[in-house]
């Protein structure tokens, strides 16, 4: 009987290894006239940091929102861990830790009582990690959220996705505001979670932080994906640097294409 | 120029709602004075005696009036004398806005880095809040004269240029006021703080009329210099210094603010209380209510909730005193007292009190749903909404957890209102019916949540203008019940108003089948806001 339980308990977990962290199938949202994200196919392993790039208003924060289930798409479908990100919204946040791309008001609650509200959502905060994390980065959450300069402000963010240990976080340019010092803080806490097994998705525009901690990149264009490759391949390949990958998918006109309405 | 310009673009929906509702109050308070009082002397003169009869009820909250057997007179009382509250209520939300909502939002940031001088950028919304309020209230004027055109008659047009400059001399001096006092407070209550002086001047001016030991004090309000003002009313004349000193304290109010402003710091009040010194933490909060559903929302707004029980009990408590001040001389008249006697099925207080305090709890608790709706909204556009979604909550749970919390939230206010006013009219010997006051006081539940309802329907819908769109509604469920048994209008069309629906349960008791339609009302509301919630893009 025993055996019988493990190997049920280990079929689980196989099928679980084989399942990507995040798919999505020409997922599309069309904000009109040519605005939006269109025919994303996505597919990003367990247990790795993944960069997306691309520059203002290219479609990440869409491509984040739609993974969230807080905007529905106009085709397609996204996946998270195999579940659907629209229809198991509720079951994909369970594993999720997210931090958006603006920190919203939270008045004159203190550091402590947002990440106790929050956490309270989650059912609970972990105060161990809670601690921990704010150590780090020196983060007095004794203090009132509208006195928090906008680096405090996105240290509190990464706490909040991080304080429940997810198995997927979901990072919109969460390097925003941090200090270098903070920021060196943050790459270790990424590459922490990693090793421990989580995966990491998190937008960018700094090429130089993809490049130091990202194991892979998908870059997008008006919209839509056009290059998605693992970083050590693009160097063992002798490729030039990401900036100018980056770069080359750029012409003049091509910038003034953005995925969002103006 | 450019100053000014970006100033009357900042205020160009208020502008456009509040004259509309200008010109829209006068002109249905015109064309119900034709309706009603008709057009022989006679009945107007009759209508003029009971009109007197129930402005004599009404001093608490409105002028008295005078020639009410003319429409001007009458449009002048009910129409000009409302609109001085919501001129105020404006002038506080715009004026606070302008010195503390567009700081917190960034913009005078941004303006002043262009190199204007903050006294031009507060000169700058000053004018432009005289220019449209001048505006607005020209619009309650001429909503007047289409009424009277509309029944064939005509108005002398200075009067109604001289009660619409009254006016908006008015809703200035208020706007400076606010200005100030925005100046001297830390932006979180600067509203409040504002509210609260435009309140006491209101209310000092009205309960001066009542109170005589405060009438040598009705000097410093500038509601009664607005109430010199009687243009219209046959008999009645503008009072040209009284205007002059409403503008005058307009422009030392705004002098004021000037100087304030350029002293103090940018996004700081002028005087700094020191804060207390707390160590360093870097633990969640230890407190069990972060934990509990709806129990989390009513302790995060617990400092609210406070606030709206003990000011609505403290109101529900002038009540009490204001009743029993009105109807004790009334009463020591023995030809009157047994006229009385038959009144109200000898629940003579009772009535009283139900038509005074319980008509003006009405109105706090749809503003107190407002203020709710207004959070939702807030929640949505400023992100916060989005980090409560992503956790492991669906949308739907959202809704009714706000939906339980505002319920639990009336319920505590109403309950403390109510025992206020049922201690207090025991102290003051009135005889009322408990069952009456606690059935009454009950009601004022479901009657908050059909606004919250709607409320809850318009956030999941369009957020950035569910306030907008609620304050209207409300205006428009107030005039449907005030105007739909004038007009005799069928049932079912004065039955949309939550303010008919409520009844006058002191008098009555609670209306049973108004009761039913709220609740109906109140869960058709929520529904449509979950379905709408689930199929909407967050945040958009």
């Amino acid at each position: 009987m025993k055996f019988e339980v493990a190997q049920l308990h280990g079929a689980y977990m196989l099928r679980e290894m084989a399942v990507s962290a995040i798919r999505t199938s020409r997922l599309s949202k069309d904000y009109g006239v040519g605005r939006g994200l269109f025919d994303l196919d996505l597919e990003v392993a367990s247990q790795q940091v993944f960069g997306y790039l691309g520059p203002n208003g290219a479609g990440k924060t869409t491509t984040i929102r739609l993974l969230m289930g807080m905007i529905k798409p106009s085709a397609g479908a996204a996946y998270v861990f195999g579940l659907d990100c629209r229809r198991d919204y509720v079951e994909v946040k369970r594993r999720v830790g997210y931090l958006p791309g603006d920190m919203p008001q939270f008045g004159s609650l203190r550091g402590k009582e947002v990440v106790a509200y929050l956490g309270g959502m989650r059912g609970g905060a972990d105060p161990k990690a809670v601690r921990t994390i704010a150590e780090r980065f020196d983060l007095d959450l004794n203090r009132r959220f509208r006195e928090y300069s906008n680096g405090n402000k996105r240290k509190l963010g990464i706490l909040l996705a991080f304080m429940h240990r997810p198995d997927l976080l979901i990072l919109d340019e969460p390097t925003n505001g941090l200090d270098p010092l903070n920021q060196q803080e943050f790459y270790e806490l990424l590459r922490e979670a990693r090793d421990g097994g989580a995966t990491v998705f998190l937008s960018s525009h700094i090429l130089s932080e993809v490049e130091h901690v990202c194991d892979s990149v998908g870059i997008l264009r008006a919209g839509k994906l056009v290059r998605v490759a693992r970083l050590e391949e693009l160097r063992a390949a002798g490729e030039t640097s990401l900036e100018e990958i980056f770069l080359s998918y750029y012409s003049d006109t091509d910038h003034h294409q953005k995925a969002l309405p103006e | 120029m450019t100053a000014i310009r970006l100033s009357l673009r900042l205020g160009r929906w208020g502008l456009l709602g509040f004259s509309v509702l200008a010109f829209t109050s006068s002109l249905i308070q015109a064309v119900g004075f034709y309706q009603i009082a008709g057009h022989t002397a006679a009945s107007r003169a009759a209508f003029a005696q009971s009109m007197t009869q129930l402005a004599s009820q009404l001093t608490f909250i409105l002028a008295p009036p005078a020639g009410l057997d003319t429409v001007g007179g009458y449009v002048e009382w009910r129409s000009f004398g409302g609109l001085a509250i919501v001129f105020a209520i404006w002038a506080l939300v715009s004026g606070s806005g302008a010195a503390r909502g567009d700081e917190e939002r960034g913009v005078v940031e941004a303006v002043l880095a262009t190199g204007i001088t903050r006294s031009r950028w507060l000169a700058s919304r000053a004018i432009c809040y005289a220019l449209t309020t001048f505006v607005a209230a020209l619009a309650g004027g001429l909503g007047l004269v289409a009424g009277v055109a509309g029944a064939g008659e005509s108005i002398s047009f200075g009067p109604v240029v001289e009660i619409s400059v009254a006016l908006a001399a008015l809703g200035l001096s208020c706007y400076s006021l606010t200005l100030v006092i925005a100046q001297l407070t830390g932006a979180r209550i600067a509203t409040a703080a504002a509210g609260a002086v435009l309140l006491a001047l209101f209310l000092l001016n009205r309960l001066s009329q009542t109170f005589t030991w405060l009438a040598s004090w009705r000097w410093i309000s500038p509601f009664h210099y607005y109430e010199l003002n009687q243009p219209l009313a046959a008999g009645g004349a503008f009072d040209g210094r009284a205007t002059l000193t409403l503008l005058g304290i307009a422009m030392v109010g705004a002098a004021v603010a000037g100087v304030v402003f350029e002293s103090r710091d940018l996004g700081a009040p002028l005087v700094h209380w020191p804060s207390r010194h707390r160590p360093a933490s870097y633990e969640p909060s230890g407190s069990p209510f972060w934990r509990i559903p709806v129990v989390r929302g009513l302790y995060e707004r617990r400092a609210g909730l406070a606030a709206w029980a003990g000011g609505l009990a403290a109101v529900g408590v002038l009540f009490v005193y204001l009743t029993k001040t009105v109807l004790q001389p009334l009463l020591s008249i023995p030809a009157l007292s047994q006229f009385f006697g038959g009144f109200g099925g000898g629940q003579l207080y009772t009535t009283f009190l139900g038509y005074f305090w319980l008509s003006f709890a009405q109105l706090l608790f749809a503003a107190f749903a407002i203020t709710q709706v207004a959070r939702w909204s807030a929640e949505d556009s400023d992100g916060r909404l989005e980090l409560i979604l992503s956790t492991p909550r669906s949308r739907a749970s959202v809704v009714v957890e706000r939906a339980i919390a505002l319920t639990l939230g009336a319920a505590v206010v109403a309950a403390v209102s109510g025992v206020a006013v049922a201690v207090a009219a025991h102290y003051q010997a009135m005889n009322i019916s408990g069952e009456r006051l606690a059935e009454g006081t009950l009601v004022l539940v479901p009657f908050a949540l059909v606004f919250a309802a709607a409320g809850a329907v318009l956030a999941a819908w369009n957020p950035r203008a569910a306030v907008g769109l609620l304050g209207g509604l409300a205006f428009v469920s107030y005039l449907m019940d005030e105007l739909g048994p004038l007009f005799r209008w069928p049932t079912w069309v004065q039955d949309f108003s939550a303010f008919k629906l409520f009844g006058t349960p002191l008098s009555n008791g609670i209306d049973r089948s108004g009761l039913v339609i709220m609740v109906a009302l109140i869960l058709a509301g929520f529904g449509a806001s979950i379905l709408l919630m689930e199929r909407r893009d967050i945040g958009a």
